[in-house]
């Protein structure tokens, strides 16, 4: 291995792992002192196109309490037919179809470059995928006609023996009968009473023949199409007639008076879908779509009344306890959400408007169950139609890009403890001895649920070292950690995929600069940003920067070179050297900063932070800049006004937004037109690499991002100028001596400022 | 990318910056080649100050001077250095000729027909009505020619029984042009489903039928 980057490189692309550290201090004592726990980023379902799954069981270790999956890490002891847990040290005997094993004859699990690797489960019923749209009709004609447009294009897109279901609200909620026969009925709740599962389910009539089957014999999934038949059909039977019903759904009847907002019921719409899934398929995947073009008005959920006069809420209503019902309706909400977490079906919210739609309240129906959260302004908008279809895109294998109900396991050597975990996920009470006391994140648990996962879907999980100081380094001189994930494939097979990995202690005193040398500054932002966002969402914004501060001036502190008192001899080596900016980068992001967002923009940019991988967290935390110009291919440029010259184009990628600017020169010379002249045809090609390249990121990336294409001076050069790092301002223009770059007025401080006065306190003996 | 003519934007009218919008093609193309991503950084220098930027045109407001001319100025790459693709999966070979509402229709109606007494008559009512409708844009000007284009070839790989293709080119029609075809698409799409699940019982009666004549050669043993 020639360096810890391409360690770090080659461990992410086969495990899906990336540790903040990657040799690891021995003991508790030291381990505090590393300020970074130890920690990683697991992208459970990582896309792998080498990895064909195996078909047949795992073998687990026959403690009771570990049952830990036989992996390359194990001792095999290959003439007695035995192997030992690595985790336990429990010795097992090889199930019989493993008596054929040797040292040149190994299963796959042993292989080293297996240290993933993925089951394919035969037993077991496989049910369908079920789709429920929810879909708001309190929208405006053309808003509404796009929409009917995206569900029935979906039908397309869609697994042929999928089922699908319809419920439509406005101030009422209606549930849809599928049929294949022509006549359409639907079933009609009012907006404003909250019913119970129970009640639901009575009145949809789910109940009644499960009865008497579920008395006379154990419950049998094969009875479950039987139930729902009526709202809930296979796409390729009612395609034709789901086509018709959607193109026939007209706007809310019901009319809305001037200074009125329609009476909108999303939360009783909500609840009557997750009791219709709860009553009909527990424990199979199931996505209840939510679409909708405003807030609550009505009912359970509500999140504004229906007068146009009372805004919905702001940051600032917020603080001054001036949110009327943001706390009722939040609590009903996560009331849903837990239970559709609790059946395993995950909820996505398509929320498409100019004003807020109440997200901030609505958000842990996504947060929790793993589902998306994507925000625009109308369903007429190729943002929305684009992100729409993503969602049922494709592997190289043909197979859609979703699985659903997993449950995310952790095991880990004895000198380690699971402190929590931060992705779309709920804990599921696991307790254990290798459950440490000290929660960060979602803790006191081993193992999480994920109702919905892609191959990008990212959780953060941070650990506690255990071992004592002055302990001798933990035998066999490397600890280790398994991750089994088991979930429902697209395909509706069981699967389960498990990765152990191993990293060497080292003694913190000796070893130090091998400690120091494996740091990942970039997982160790992003582990260090999730911690931050998740404390972000109950604690008040200048208590999680100053949080923030403290931990990088500590960090500083213990890695950093310098004389005491002596801030000009201080520096950072090359494994740390990013760290900072970073920090200085996420301070600013609208991740922690909610000044010029509304809440509902915090909570959708908090959610995609919280669930994507490393590269995409990391592109939010600090964004990428591109330069083009005349004098050399295109290159990464400092994200600081100083990159910001008259004769470069810039691409910013935000990963919300995508950015083209043109400096100053390069406008003037496109408004000559010189693009046009045959003679100039390399200025034509300068303006399009940009071009190119952006569009190489849209196509890939999702949710759709929004796209820019702006210049010097130009109003949304603002979407630049308030990312780049301020290093010249108003105030200090002229010390620069010439004018290069772009003056940014601001009174932000500059990384430079920042970088002062972390070396100030840094080498100070006071702090 | 550069032989492809720039996708269409956005709707700018009803959402701010909305992205451009990529054609079915562009978005299922798997496995093309890839460019370099773009996302590498430069780390700040420790001090944090930027190193003093190189701008080689003269700063300030001064008179604009014209671009370098190309011959002077080599063409600058674009970041990922691969060259673009050259498959263009929507660029189907079709002639030029103007496609003929005839003959898309009457291999939709003939394939129908084929589907009587295997589908049931509702389903078949259900198809011809779509494909009366198809039959009623056409005929009224309503569709595009990408739209007609597409059909035929739609059309083509229905009668080579190459399922996957016509239902792929089905999807591609309902993804890039939704609004044109949504009412009667599902009636084709059906169709190539009902024809498929028709096509495959025929086949297994055939093995069948042949098994049944190689028995027939043993003499048969009633009791």
């Amino acid at each position: 291995m020639a360096t810890y980057l391409e360690f770090i490189q080659q461990n992410e692309e086969r495990d899906g792992v990336r540790f903040s550290w990657n040799v690891w201090p021995s003991s508790r004592l030291e381990a505090t002192r590393m300020v970074v726990p130890l920690a990683c980023l697991l992208t459970p379902l990582k896309e792998r196109l080498d990895l064909p799954p195996v078909q047949y069981e795992p073998v687990l270790c026959s403690r009771p309490t570990c049952k830990a999956i036989l992996n390359p890490l194990c001792q095999v002891d290959y003439r007695a037919k035995l192997w030992a847990c690595n985790f336990c040290f429990q010795r097992n005997q090889f199930p019989p179809a493993y008596t054929g094993i040797s040292e040149v004859n190994q299963p796959a699990e042993l292989m080293p470059q297996f240290s993933t690797i993925e089951y394919m489960i035969q037993r077991g019923p496989q049910s369908p995928l079920v789709f429920l749209y929810v879909v708001d009709t309190c929208l405006e004609e053309e808003d509404l006609q796009a929409l009917k447009e995206s569900l029935q294009m979906s039908l397309s897109l869609l697994p042929p023996d999928a089922l699908v279901g319809l419920i439509t609200f406005g101030r009422m909620v209606q549930v849809h009968e599928l049929s294949c026969e022509g006549i359409s009925k639907s079933y009609v709740f009012r907006g404003t009473k909250d019913l119970t599962a129970k009640q639901i389910q009575d009145m949809l009539g789910l109940t009644k023949p499960a009865m008497p089957m579920q008395q006379a014999r154990p419950a049998q999934p094969q009875e479950h199409p039987f139930v729902s038949s009526r709202f809930l059909q296979p796409v390729h039977k009612i395609d034709m007639n789901l086509t018709d019903l959607l193109g026939e759904l007209q706007r809310d009847p019901w009319p809305v008076n001037q200074g009125k907002r329609p009476l909108r019921s999303t939360g009783v719409a909500l609840s009557i879908a997750v009791g219709l899934l709860e009553g009909t398929f527990p424990n199979t995947g199931a996505r209840i779509m939510l679409f909708t073009g405003g807030p609550p008005t009505q009912g359970p959920g509500m999140v504004v009344g229906d007068e146009l006069k009372v805004p919905i809420r702001s940051w600032h209503d917020i603080e001054k306890d001036n949110a009327r019902f943001m706390k009722k309706a939040t609590k009903h909400y996560e009331m849903l959400a837990n239970r559709t977490a609790t059946n395993g079906h995950c909820i996505d919210i398509y929320a498409c408007a100019l004003d807020q739609t109440g997200l901030l309240e609505m958000k842990c129906c996504a947060n929790l169950t793993g589902g998306y959260m994507v925000m625009g302004d109308s369903f007429n908008t190729s943002l929305f139609k684009q992100t729409f279809q993503r969602i049922f895109s494709k592997d190289f294998n043909g197979d859609f890009r979703m699985a659903f109900g997993a449950t995310l396991e952790v095991k880990t050597s004895r000198e380690l403890k699971i402190a929590g975990a931060i992705g779309p996920c709920v804990s599921l009470n696991v307790k254990g001895p290798c459950v440490s006391e000290n929660e960060l994140g979602v803790g006191g648990t081993s193992q999480w649920k994920i109702c919905a996962l892609d191959a990008t879907s990212t959780l953060g999980i941070y650990f506690e070292v255990v071992n004592q100081h002055n302990a001798p380094i933990p035998q066999g001189g490397r600890g280790a950690i398994q991750f089994v994930t088991q979930y429902q494939h697209s395909s509706t097979q069981r699967r389960i995929r498990v990765t152990t990995i191993a990293r060497n202690w080292a003694d913190a005193q000796s070893q130090f600069k091998h400690i120091e040398a494996a740091f990942d500054q970039e997982a160790a932002a992003v582990l260090m940003a999730r911690l931050g966002v998740f404390r972000a969402e109950s604690e008040e914004g200048p208590d999680i920067l100053r949080w923030l501060d403290r931990q990088l001036i500590r960090l500083c502190q213990k890695f950093g070179q310098y004389n005491k008192e002596d801030p000009t001899s201080f520096r950072l080596s090359d494994s740390f050297s990013l760290y900072p900016q970073f920090m200085f980068h996420l301070r600013r992001s609208p991740f922690l900063q909610v000044f010029n967002n509304s809440p509902d923009e915090s909570s959708y940019y908090r959610h995609h932070f919280a669930r994507q991988d490393l590269t995409q967290s990391l592109i939010m935390i600090q964004p990428i800049l591109y330069s083009y110009s005349f004098h050399g291919p295109p290159e990464p440029v400092l994200l600081d006004s100083s990159s910001i010259l008259a004769d470069r184009i810039l691409l910013m990628d935000t990963f919300f937004q995508i950015v083209i600017y043109l400096g100053e020169t390069i406008a003037q010379w496109r408004k000559a037109g010189y693009q046009d002249m045959p003679e100039y045809e390399n200025f034509k090609h300068l303006l399009q690499a940009p071009v190119d390249d952006a569009q190489e990121i849209l196509q890939a990336r999702f949710p759709m991002p929004r796209y820019i294409n702006t210049e010097h001076g130009g109003s949304q050069a603002r979407f630049l100028l308030s990312k780049v790092n301020p290093s010249q301002t108003h105030n200090n223009l002229y010390a620069w001596g010439q004018e290069t770059g772009a003056p940014i007025l601001t009174d932000d401080v500059s990384l430079q400022v920042f970088m002062d006065h972390l070396k100030k306190l840094a080498v100070s003996s006071a702090s | 990318m550069a032989l492809h003519s720039p996708p269409p934007a956005g709707n700018k009218e009803r959402g701010w910056n909305d992205p451009p919008q990529f054609s079915y093609g562009l978005q299922t193309q798997a496995g093309g080649p890839k460019r370099t991503p773009l996302t590498k950084r430069v780390a700040a220098p420790q001090d944090g100050a930027p190193r003093v930027p190189t701008s080689e045109t003269s700063p300030g407001p001064s008179p604009m001077g014209p671009p370098p001319p190309s011959s002077t100025a080599s063409r600058p790459p674009a970041v990922g250095s691969c060259p673009a693709s050259t498959v263009d999966p929507i660029d189907f070979p079709v002639t030029e000729c103007e496609t003929l509402l005839e003959d898309v229709l009457r291999p939709l109606e003939q394939a129908l027909d084929d589907c009587r007494g295997h589908t049931k008559k509702q389903v078949c009512d259900d198809i011809s009505r779509r494909l009366a409708l198809l039959q009623e844009q056409w005929a009224g000007g309503k569709l595009s020619t990408p739209v007609k284009k597409r059909m035929a070839l739609l059309v083509q790989e229905l009668s080579r029984h190459q399922w996957d293709a016509a239902d792929d080119i089905h999807r591609s029609l309902m993804v890039d042009h939704v609004t044109e075809v949504s009412q009667w698409m599902v009636g084709v799409k059906r169709l190539i489903a009902e024809k498929r699940s028709l096509s495959s019982e025929e086949e297994a009666n055939e093995e069948k039928a042949a098994a049944t004549s190689e028995n027939q050669t043993v003499p048969e043993q009633d009791p």
